[in-house]
């Protein structure tokens, strides 16, 4: 079971990279209920591989996309899906 | 009610017509965006426009079906650039057809305030003063709210 994270702009910038894959079965077995895990027990798990990832994933004003639909960190990822880590985004 | 994401400037005279040719609304409303050549004391050379394509094209497909259902459009067209762009160039153009000019006007309005925050492109600004990512500012999200505040526009 694996999932997709990417990243975008300054965050991507920060943490030198752009996609990768995530195995669910590496997060802590209690954050995952019926196959998925929440977004934020992803972000706690990403925040483990140092301080740059944690200074950079709890900045405030983050925004989460699931599967190109911005979500909650409630919001529950499951194998196959596409998670993207990002700014407020600053378009037009 | 199409829209467009592309690297190649935005031929707005074909766009124009393209958006009035097979509907006879009686009302045509455009909005052209370009690259300014400074954003408050920073001087800008080139902007650098990154995003995320298939979210893009989603968000921006969705704004426009929302935008012709609250407005009641017989046409729109979102039109957005990525890549690199420098001063002067065209960034984004949407244009919205209608019976009167009062839903033409908002249609475009309510589009360029809701793909500003919501639509997935990041601005990097870069200049003789150095390169940074655009922050955004306040005032967006005030003009976005004021949407969902509304009622029918």
């Amino acid at each position: 079971m694996s999932i997709t994270i990417k990243l975008f702009a300054s965050l991507r910038e920060a943490l030198g990279e752009a996609e990768f894959p995530l195995a669910l079965e590496t997060l802590p077995a209690a954050d995952i209920v019926d196959g998925a895990v929440s977004v934020a027990a992803i972000k706690s798990a990403l925040c483990t591989r140092g301080a740059q990832w944690q200074e950079a994933l709890n900045q405030p004003n983050l925004v989460h996309a699931l599967n190109h639909k911005v979500v909650y960190v409630d919001a529950m990822v499951a194998d196959g899906d596409e998670l993207a880590l990002f700014p407020p985004m600053t378009g037009g | 009610m199409t829209v467009s994401v592309q690297a190649e400037p935005i031929e707005v005279g074909g766009e124009y017509a393209a958006l009035v040719g097979d509907t006879p609304g009686a009302a045509v409303a455009t909005f052209t965006g370009y690259v300014r050549d400074h954003t408050g004391d920073n001087r800008v050379s080139v902007l650098q426009l990154e995003h995320y394509p298939e979210m893009a094209l989603k968000v921006l497909q969705a704004l426009g079906q929302e935008a012709g259902a609250r407005f009641g459009l017989l046409e729109w067209r979102i039109v957005h650039r990525f890549g690199s762009l420098s001063v002067g160039e065209t960034i984004v153009w949407v244009g919205a057809v209608a019976d009167h000019r009062g839903e033409a006007i908002s249609a475009c309005e309510f589009m360029m305030d809701t793909l500003k925050t919501d639509a997935p492109f990041w601005k990097r600004e870069q200049g003789p003063e150095g390169t940074h990512w655009v922050a955004r500012r306040e005032q967006d999200e005030q003009r976005r709210v004021r949407w969902e505040q509304s009622e029918g526009g």
